[in-house]
């Protein structure tokens, strides 16, 4: 039981990181972006090409993955996003899901359907928690998700820009009445969660095994169901939904073996996302709505 | 040279023309009040001149500068500042945190003359000081009230532009906010305001004007007011005339603020 | 938009003779006849000697994307519900009808039917969590659906055999199988024909008119008479049962299906197809679909670079213009003619923009009945969160006259509107209407019964053209099943006709005949105004509830719109509730009036004496502090 809970935190951690990135372009544009994981999947793609074909460290294809999800996050808010304006908001998602198709079609074209493997950055002995065996790869996750979640709290909640981020959110007339330029948020918004997308990419791949087009298609469905349980307003809500949903999971994926009934994360993840709609949008964690 | 001008300025949403050709001027030092009845187009001047609807035509000057077509972030950059229809402070941030976005460009420019006002508005709304650390979104409608005008002011500002400062709030409250405008004021800001009560903003400014479907047909200084025209303008038939006279002489009356919080010089 | 709308300019004489011979049922059933008796030869002679057998496959499966593009423009783009799992029905048709004829080896024309029905339970059930959710959150609901059914239930071994599949024989009779690909063209193009005339039955019905409506403004269908509940689910039955058709057409196409067939690609697929062609118009959504599946037939060379491409193509064609292909094809067809029109207008002499001369409103329509008290509230109240939108409010509206309610802002004078018409639920007290108790009926019941009313922004769906709308509102009187409409009988055309008589009548009395056609949004607002109150009249509504007529209209306008709105109790007998804060208008016009402050009637009685009371002075000019 102890092990399941920690894996379920440890990978609940990373839902988390998705999550907050999906929250963060939603409290940002108003839009759920369906592209989110798959331009992970995508920098996965970047680090395997200069790991693997280029012969360089790990953190050099780290670093590869994410400077081209930002570029991406960059060009699509630049050349998308921004000159659709005030456009209905469902456009928009159906535009994301336009660069969606550009990511798989990218992948397909310049590296196959067969799948890849990515080294893992650590290999080596793991420590024994609670009877449960964490591996390094599992460390450094736990880890990178501290650091990474810390610093964006921090960030937003201590900087000028970030207040303006979080008031932007809230009020988008109010804050251009204080001076903050929204095409600047925007910018951020948008860049900061495809960056977060690859660091959670990086951080799954040990676990989901191999990188191939859509791949990661659970993680997305995992990241949606821990932002709903927050609210898709709240980005701390949006980090405990992840553990929420991770652990879960877990559990879940003890108690019912996947043979007797397929594919049962999907289902729990289904009645997750269907019951936190239904019941209470505002999600466990969120604010309730006026 | 006045302090904001509108020309002939036309506006409106989609297929709905709103505004007709307004015609305003606002001189440095003044209490200016827009009333009107509903649909008169007040709120929508409010928003023309603060950049967030566009005017489709005529011309809009700050300090004889056009700025018809500049955009909200620029005329804030300008010395334009704003206490929004409902206050609007941001809900999930402190006091302080709102009060840091109020001041977001003077911190960049100049550091230190955020700092003086930031513990001048502290020490003339001690209610802030009190709450520093409280979320915006769950202080009472006057304090926030409080906090919507602090947040305008600490920008250093010309210009303060209010929307309908009295509405949602009890009357004592709206009492202390017209103080604090007439304060304001007294300091040096020139404020253009939008209000509903007109017993409240009569009292408050020292020039009307009036709107009705999308123009401005009727203004001068309180005291030179004729009543009739104002009761068939605002009113529903005739005013009683004694109504309006009893808010003028009222205000007249009205001996000048005590100790006044001063806001201090900027050093040069 | 209906397809058969789209640019509608005058016909050609030619095309005029003969339309009666290829419209209405007749039409269609003689389209099929001949379409069944020709295309097997046709596809069975013709085709292999332009096409190899492996080609006629992939046009047939092109031809089931086409119908599973038509099954979500059903939904997306008539009803504008979001289903971004719709992989998950179509492979609910095709499991089906594989368990059917390959397990148990019936034949394709009891598999398929039953794949439909089957889909279409499935989706109504799916449409149950739409009635709560819109959009975004419904696109979500969607998404989880369509990917729980490819990762879980279409891996069910009791379904399925485990993640190996299902085959889908094409069994005839017995144990027949239709083995030639050419032949399977035919079935599938006769599919997709079927599918194609249901939906041109269901656009020119009250049944697309209603999704149309749900669409574009739920709070406007409910008050012309639409029971949006009743249609939403319809839509995604109607959608499912398609779905359903088209998948498993799909799967008896390739022959095998498996958890992989029907998954998350498949449904952003479909989704891309019917936005880029355009939502909303059949012809657009299915040459799209055929276009996606076809073209990479024809280029093979680009190897992939087809597939960026098209994203990229997608990404910037939703950029600039949402409404797809199809979109912008329509609005430039509507700049051409609003262009046209004005000229044509200018050389007349015509006056185009609202000279102020408001129309008569003497449309032919039944006379009111009711006399006596036709509305009455008492006590009625509305608590929004933590605000008391409307206290104890109590009004009588009697029969014949205008009675007024004016307030200053925030009165509530618009809640009590939207809680008398049943758009907003009242928290306590009762309204009576014509004798009846209404308070628990919804808005769409309460238009039912006479309630009519208009809307501040106005309430008419501005995508449709002035006929359109004139036929929604007439929704109520049209008395036939949704099943009717569908198969389009002789009693459902003449209802349409007779409908469609006083739609042009209507129009005519207003004066509006070059608008006709004319999408509403394209009309000024005093004119929008007009074809407001012109559809509210079309049903002989027993009380018309006015929501601030005049805002809006230019002074001149405003005075015409006082005298109108006096002919109509003293010239047509009709009962009319006024919101107004045009208050010389409101005082030459009304014969009583009610004055809401803060939520209660703060005084009542003829105009005269309220405005004199020394209470209502002060509300309007405020409390002094």
């Amino acid at each position: 039981m102890g092990r399941t809970v920690v894996v379920g935190i440890i990978s609940g951690g990373i839902y988390g990181l998705m999550a907050v990135g999906l929250v963060l372009v939603y409290k940002g544009s108003r839009v759920l972006n369906f592209a989110q994981v798959e331009v992970g999947t995508l920098s996965l793609y970047a680090a395997w090409e200069v790991t693997t074909a280029h012969h360089m460290p790990w953190l050099a294809g780290a670093a590869a993955a994410v400077a081209l999800a930002a570029v991406i996050g960059f060009l699509f808010e630049r050349l998308v996003v921004r000159p659709m304006g005030d456009a209905p908001r469902m456009t928009v998602a159906v535009a994301t899901v336009g660069l969606l198709t550009m990511m798989l079609a990218l992948e397909a074209r310049f590296f196959g359907p067969a799948p890849r493997l990515l080294r893992p950055p650590i290999a080596g002995l793991g420590v024994n928690i609670f009877g449960v065996f964490v591996s390094p790869s599992q460390w450094l996750s736990l880890g990178v998700v501290l650091v990474v979640g810390v610093g964006l709290a921090v960030f937003l909640r201590t900087t000028d820009f970030g207040l303006g981020v979080l008031a932007a959110a809230e009020d988008p007339t109010a804050v251009r009445l204080v001076g903050v330029r929204l095409s600047r948020v925007s910018t951020f918004v948008w860049v900061a969660s495809t960056v977060l997308s690859a660091v959670a990419a990086l951080l799954i791949e040990p676990t989901v095994g191999v990188i191939a087009p859509g791949a990661l298609a659970g993680l997305f469905a995992s990241g949606l169901a821990a932002a709903l349980v927050g609210g898709l307003t709240s980005l701390s809500g949006a980090f405990v939904g992840g553990l929420v949903v991770g652990v879960a999971e877990a559990m879940v994926g003890r108690y019912i073996h996947s043979a007797a009934v397929p594919g049962v994360t999907a289902l729990v993840v289904l009645v997750a996302i269907l019951g936190v709609l239904l019941v209470r949008p505002a999600g466990l964690l969120g604010k309730a709505p006026a | 040279m006045s302090l904001l001008s509108l020309e002939a300025v036309t506006a409106g949403f989609g297929s709905n023309l709103v505004l007709h050709g307004v015609d305003l001027a606002v001189e440095p030092g003044e209490i200016v009040g827009i009333f009107g009845l509903n649909g008169a187009g007040k709120s929508v001047t409010m928003k023309v001149i603060a950049g967030v609807v566009p005017a489709r035509s005529g011309r809009i000057s700050l300090l004889g500068s056009d700025i018809t077509n500049v955009g909200p972030e620029d005329r804030v950059a300008r010395g334009m500042a704003h206490v929004p229809q409902g206050r609007q402070v941001f809900p999930g941030l402190t006091v302080e945190q709102n009060l840091r976005l109020g001041g977001y460009l003077l911190r960049k420019e100049n550091r230190a003359r955020y700092d003086e006002l930031f513990d001048g508005m502290l020490e003339r709304f001690p209610i802030l000081t009190e709450r520093r650390r409280q979320l915006a979104g769950t202080m009472s409608g006057g304090q926030q009230a409080a906090l919507a005008v602090a947040r305008a002011l600490v920008s250093d500002p010309k210009l303060l532009l209010v929307d309908e400062p009295s509405a949602g709030l009890a009357p004592s409250v709206i009492a202390e906010v017209g103080h604090i405008l007439r304060q304001v004021n007294e300091l040096g800001v020139t404020v253009l305001m939008v209000e509903q009560n007109v017993t409240f903003g009569l009292g408050l400014v020292n020039r009307a004007v009036i709107m009705e479907r999308g123009r401005v047909v009727y203004g001068g200084d309180v005291a030179t007011l004729d009543e009739q025209r104002v009761g068939e303008l605002l009113g529903v038939g005739r005013l009683l005339k004694s109504h309006v006279s009893a808010t003028v002489s009222k205000r007249a009356a009205r001996r000048p603020v005590g100790r006044t919080a001063r806001r201090p010089a900027p050093k040069r | 938009m209906t397809g058969s709308t789209v640019g509608a300019a005058r016909p050609s004489a030619a095309l005029a003779r003969l339309r009666p011979l290829v419209a209405g049922r007749r039409g269609d059933i003689l389209l099929v006849t001949v379409a069944f008796v020709v295309l097997p030869p046709l596809t069975h002679h013709a085709m292999p000697r332009l096409l190899k057998g492996s080609d006629s496959l992939v046009i047939a499966q092109g031809v089931a994307m086409a119908a599973a593009a038509l099954s979500l423009n059903l939904l997306l783009g008539y009803t504008g519900q979001i289903s971004l799992g719709h992989a998950g029905l179509l492979g609910v048709g095709a499991f089906t009808s594989g368990i059917l004829t390959g397990h148990h080896g019936l034949p394709m024309w009891v598999g398929m039917p039953a794949g439909a029905a089957v889909a279409a339970g499935v989706a109504f059930i799916l449409g149950i969590p739409s009635l709560r959710l819109r959009g975004l959150y419904l696109a979500m609901a969607t998404l989880a659906f369509g990917y729980a059914m490819e990762q879980s239930v279409f891996r069910f071994p009791v379904l399925t055999g485990g993640s190996a599949g299902v085959p889908l024989p094409r069994r005839t009779i017995g144990h027949h199988l239709l083995l030639d690909n050419a032949q399977f063209l035919a079935l599938s193009l006769l599919v997709l024909l079927g599918l194609w005339l249901l939906d041109v039955n269901v656009c020119r019905t009250k049944v697309g008119r209603a999704f149309q409506a749900i669409r574009q403004d739920e709070a406007v269908a409910q008050a012309f008479g639409v029971d949006v509940t009743r249609y939403k689910l319809l839509a995604f039955t109607l959608s499912g049962a398609f779905a359903g058709l088209a998948g498993a057409l799909y799967g008896h196409g390739i022959g095998f299906v498996n958890s992989e067939t029907f998954g998350f690609q498949l449904s952003l697929v479909l989704v891309i197809i019917v936005v880029v062609g355009g939502a909303g118009t059949r012809g657009a959504v299915v040459a799209a679909a055929l276009f996606f599946e076809l073209f990479p037939l024809f280029i093979k060379a680009l190897h992939g670079w087809d597939a960026i491409v098209g994203a990229m193509v997608l990404m910037f064609t939703i950029a600039r213009h949402p409404g797809g292909l199809a979109g912008m094809a329509r609005e430039r067809a509507e700049h051409r003619r609003a262009r046209e029109a004005r000229r044509r207008a200018e050389a007349a002499g015509e006056e185009i923009e609202d000279a102020g001369k408001l129309p008569s409103f003497a449309i032919p329509t039944q006379p009111p009945r009711a006399k006596g008290v036709l509305l009455e509230t008492s006590g009625l109240s509305v608590r929004f969160g933590g605000l008391q939108a409307l206290d104890g409010a109590s009004i009588r509206v009697p029969s014949g006259g205008i009675v007024g309610l004016i307030g200053p802002n925030g009165a509530g004078k618009s809640t009590l509107f939207n809680a008398v018409s049943g758009h907003v639920r009242a928290s306590a007290g009762t309204v009576q209407f014509l004798g009846e108790d209404v308070s628990a009926l919804p808005a769409h019941e309460r238009a039912r019964r006479g309630l009519a009313r208009s809307f501040q922004l106005i309430g008419l769906a501005k995508e449709l053209s002035v006929r359109e709308n004139f036929l929604l509102a007439q929704h109520q009187l049209a008395p036939y099943s949704a099943g009717a409409a569908l198969g389009y009988t002789p009693s459902v055309a003449r209802v349409e006709a007779s409908l469609d008589e006083r739609a042009r009548e209507a129009i005519a009395a207003l004066g509006f005949e070059r608008f006709t056609d004319t999408p509403v949004r394209n009309l000024s607002h005093g004119q929008q105004r007009i074809v407001e109150i012109g559809c509210l009249l079309a049903t002989g509504p027993e009380l018309l509830m006015l929501d601030e007529p005049s805002a809006g209209m230019s002074p001149a306008a405003a005075e015409s719109l006082a005298e109108r709105l006096r002919d109509l109790p003293d010239k047509l007998g009709r009962t009319v509730l006024l919101i107004e804060h045009n208050l010389p208008l409101v005082l030459g016009v009304c014969d009583y009036l009610y004055v809401l402050h803060l939520g209660s009637v703060l005084a009542e009685g003829k105009p005269d004496a309220v405005v004199r009371d020394d209470a209502v002075v002060r509300a309007y000019l405020g409390e002094a502090v």
